[in-house]
């Protein structure tokens, strides 16, 4: 089975690199040949390391499935890759970085001495761990134990059928796109405000941005105090004006908005910030002409301001994102610690979950290794679509 | 001349026996779960006396976080060869602790001896819910020292204006709380209990209801979760019930967390009762006293269709290193002898509400009058002592047993928050208790 597959992709692989070679001017049988052995290589990389195991008889189809899904996605890069590398080279320009500049070393010890301090300490807290998770992604694994047991993919195809897991990537997704929308829309409205020349202008702007310089940790323990349902001073100031109490943290419909408060409060600092500065750097001149030419505030802010702002917009869905997915942990732990009913456990949490308090190293391992591909996914498809409607300058 | 005289003596002595004096010195490390300055001071003043009681030893005690720091930093020490004499593991990692390899067991340690270094042995002075816990396989395995068990605290402002009694069954609670809630200024809720996994254990205890196959893990390796069976629906369905009526503050806090939440609820008087552990007597009674409310403890309520068999004992317990050399080891077991005696059991009960846990300890304690005088700690060895001995109320002794806790929290979490059928919840749980009982048998059994 895994010899057909691996045929499959070395004639796909082929004519790939074939078409490629023969665009950037190159020889198509050349092209072939490469092609047809990348394919191989690229299908085996990861297969090698898992002994083929995903095609045992004893496995499932689902397994299978998994393998040559693996296969595919390892020998598309390797091809992917060879293919731009090739095309590179024809067009006679160096693979890396654009020849010789001033200011450059002479010799290749000295950079490397140099490199030396910061590629050995990314090896070694970096690299060496990332490619470890790796192993222990194919592993039956608890901290501590006397012994751990290869079981191929199990650890990643189980996934698919896990409710919590299932719900946690809902979860992440949802929380993300709340916290970056509101905190976006509403650092947007705040810096305009800000930005207004007022008496003080400068120590309420230092205040407004004093969340930023709290820990996720912090944040989450001032809200749990503030939100605690029978303590809480939320609910106090709610059930004296409006007669309402509600349950922040202990019903699953509103801890995810708890987090979401919160998470947005942190990051509200920092998004102002870089509002400011955007705001600062549109040009006068032509809100001046839009002004000149009939347009009215709310006209002006939409069809000037606004665009001129989306190189920032951008930078900052990216970073937000970021943010939402990785930075909410210390929140979630203090606030809700994943609860009510799995309502707040994000991906990264649960990993927290798996890894940490189940001492299961092995699953945690494997939800990590898909949580870095989705990140890695959603990046290039934020540079491919979003960062194409970006204007940088007029 | 006699003074110089005496001076060369005295110093040739001195050079004579210091250098000798420094070789001798004996280690002993102990590593234990607390940091705070009652806990591990008082660990460590009974380790100054222990080493001025026998100056060939140095017993140092160490602090660390919780018991799961402490136990990753016993399980990094075992694969680096450095682990000390001593390292305190808290009940659930029980099976954890045997199946490491690292420990020894305490009778074995003994070999029959009835004093170590002058410190008189006696393990059956140890109530037995206590013994009973840390006896494996017919052998006294680790030396029990901070043990607590789950009780009741009330409110008694809000209990005697209702004009109630304090319950002692779960029928009795839900008619204190109609009372209570059918007050003028009634609190918020009713009750509240820490959604930990020590909870649901304890009140399927109380009903003989068993957790894991091989009586409890006992008989045999545990190879089959149970949860109680009919006792943990039973429970779940209580629960659930008073949640509906709302009698019942959940915080949505699980595990580590929902201490604190149960803490705030109660001090802050939004709750009239609520379950916790014996370890905060201390803490409750201060806090009705801080805030003028009487605080009174009492059994926790159980299931009066079962009646009450007893409950299980909670906290941690002192492992033995295996492969000390003979003298670290004396030196480790009169230590650990030294603050179990008689005076140290009933002083450790003073300084923190843990429980006496041996009986000379109590009888001590009865004749100084503190259980007349500090009612509410007296509860806790009651409850145990009263307790009688099955193989339920012995605990459960499991592998993985800290995330099966994490499964069982869950599904109260869930029956309390939705509408499943408790009967669903628990059988959801135990599918995925025993799937991390069997993994964690595949890579610790033999």
């Amino acid at each position: 089975m895994q010899f057909l597959v691996i045929g499959m992709i070395a004639v796909v692989g082929a004519a790939y690199l074939a078409r490629r070679f023969s665009q950037s001017g190159l020889k198509p049988a050349f092209g072939a040949v490469v092609g047809a052995v990348v394919g191989m290589i690229g299908s085996a990389a990861l297969m090698i390391p898992l002994d083929w195991c995903t095609f045992d008889p004893d496995r499932t189809a689902t397994d299978m499935g998994f393998g040559i899904l693996l296969m595919a996605a390892t020998a598309a890069l390797a091809l992917g890759a060879t293919g731009w590398i090739a095309g590179n080279l024809a067009a006679r320009r160096t693979v890396f970085s654009g020849g010789t500049q001033p200011g450059t070393f002479k010799g290749w010890l000295t950079p490397w001495i140099l490199l030396a301090p910061t590629i050995g300490v990314l090896a070694l807290f970096l690299y060496y761990p990332s490619l470890d998770t790796f192993r222990l992604s194919t592993l039956l694994a608890l901290l501590g134990a006397p012994r751990t047991r290869f079981i191929c993919v199990d650890n990643f195809t189980r996934l698919a059928t896990d409710t919590v897991y299932l719900n946690s990537v809902a979860t992440t997704i949802l929380i993300s796109i709340a916290i970056v929308v509101i905190s976006l829309v509403l650092s947007l409205f705040i810096a305009s405000m800000v930005y207004l020349p007022i008496k003080g202008a400068s120590v309420y702007r230092t205040l407004l941005i004093w969340p930023y310089a709290i820990s996720p940790a912090v944040a989450g323990v001032i809200f749990l105090l503030l939100f605690n349902p029978t303590g809480g001073i939320i609910n106090y100031a709610l059930n004296n004006l409006f007669g309402l109490r509600i349950p922040w943290l202990n019903d699953p419909a509103w801890a995810p908005w708890a987090v979401i408060i919160a998470s947005v409060w942190k990051s509200l600092g920092y998004n102002i910030l870089f509002y400011l500065a955007g705001l600062q750097n549109v040009p006068k001149d032509l809100i001046e002409a839009a002004a000149i030419d009939g347009a009215n505030a709310l006209q002006r802010f939409r069809q000037v301001v606004l665009p001129m702002l989306s190189p920032i917009t951008f930078f900052l869905v990216i970073t937000n994102m970021t943010y939402a997915f990785f930075e909410t942990f210390g929140t979630i732990d203090y606030l809700t610690g994943g609860g009510p009913l799995n309502s707040t456990t994000t991906m990264m949490y649960n990993i927290f979950l798996v890894g940490i308090r189940n001492n299961d190293l092995g699953k945690a391992a494997a939800q990590s290794i898909v949580l870095f591909v989705l990140v890695i996914g959603f990046t290039v498809l934020q540079f491919r679509t979003a960062g194409q409607r970006v204007t940088y300058g007029a | 001349m006699r003074k110089s005289l005496l001076l060369v003596v005295a110093l040739s002595l001195l050079l004579g026996v210091m250098p000798a004096a420094a070789q001798t010195k004996i280690d002993v490390p102990v590593w234990i779960a607390f940091t705070d300055a009652i806990r591990l001071g008082w660990a460590q003043d009974r380790a100054a006396e222990f080493n001025a009681m026998h100056p060939e030893y140095n017993v140092t005690v160490q602090g660390y976080a919780n018991y799961e720091e402490l136990f990753a930093a016993t399980a990094l020490a075992a694969e680096q060869g450095s682990l000390p004499a001593v390292v305190q593991y808290f009940e659930v990692a029980t099976q954890n602790a045997r199946d490491s390899g690292y420990f020894k067991s305490i009778a074995d340690a003994l070999a029959g001896r009835t004093e170590v270094l002058g410190h008189e042995v006696n393990l059956d002075d140890f109530i037995a819910p206590v013994s009973a816990y840390y006896t494996l396989d017919g052998k006294f395995t680790s030396m029990p020292w901070n043990t607590s068990s789950a009780i009741w605290f009330s409110n008694m402002n809000y209990l005697n204006a209702a004009g109630v009694e304090i319950p002692s069954t779960w029928a009795e609670v839900e008619a204190a709380c109609e009372a209570i809630m059918a007050l003028e200024n009634a609190p918020e809720y009713c009750f509240t209990f820490p959604n930990h996994g020590w909870f649901f254990e304890q009140w399927i205890a109380q009903q003989n209801g068993v957790y894991a196959n091989n009586d409890n893990g006992r008989s045999a390796r545990a190879t089959e979760v149970l949860l109680g069976g009919e006792a943990g629906v039973a429970l779940l369905n209580w629960l659930d019930d008073m949640a509906a009526k709302g009698y019942l503050y959940y915080s949505g806090a699980q595990g580590g967390a929902s201490w604190g939440t149960v803490d705030q609820a109660f001090q802050s008087q939004q709750v009239a009762m609520a379950a916790y552990s014996s370890s905060d007597t201390a803490v409750y009674t201060q806090t009705g006293i801080d805030n003028g409310f009487e605080v009174v403890a009492s059994f926790l309520p159980y299931n009066q269709e079962t009646g009450w068999t007893g409950n299980l004992i909670g906290g941690a317990s002192l492992w033995l290193v295996d492969g000390l050399a003979p003298e670290v080891e004396d030196g480790a077991l009169g230590y650990l002898l030294y603050i179990t005696n008689a005076e140290n059991a009933a002083s450790w009960h003073q300084v923190t509400g843990y429980i006496a846990i041996r009986q000379s300890a109590i009888d001590l304690l009865t004749e100084q009058g503190w259980y007349d005088e500090n009612p509410n700690f007296r509860v806790a060895s009651d409850q145990l002592s009263q307790s009688t001995v099955t193989v339920a109320t012995s605990g459960a002794i499991l592998g993985g047993f800290p995330s099966i806790r994490n499964v069982v929290t869950q599904a109260v979490d869930t029956v309390l928050l939705t509408d499943q059928p408790a009967e669903a919840v628990l059988a959801n749980a135990i599918a995925s208790a025993n799937a991390i009982l069997t993994e964690y048998n595949l890579l610790y059994a033999e």
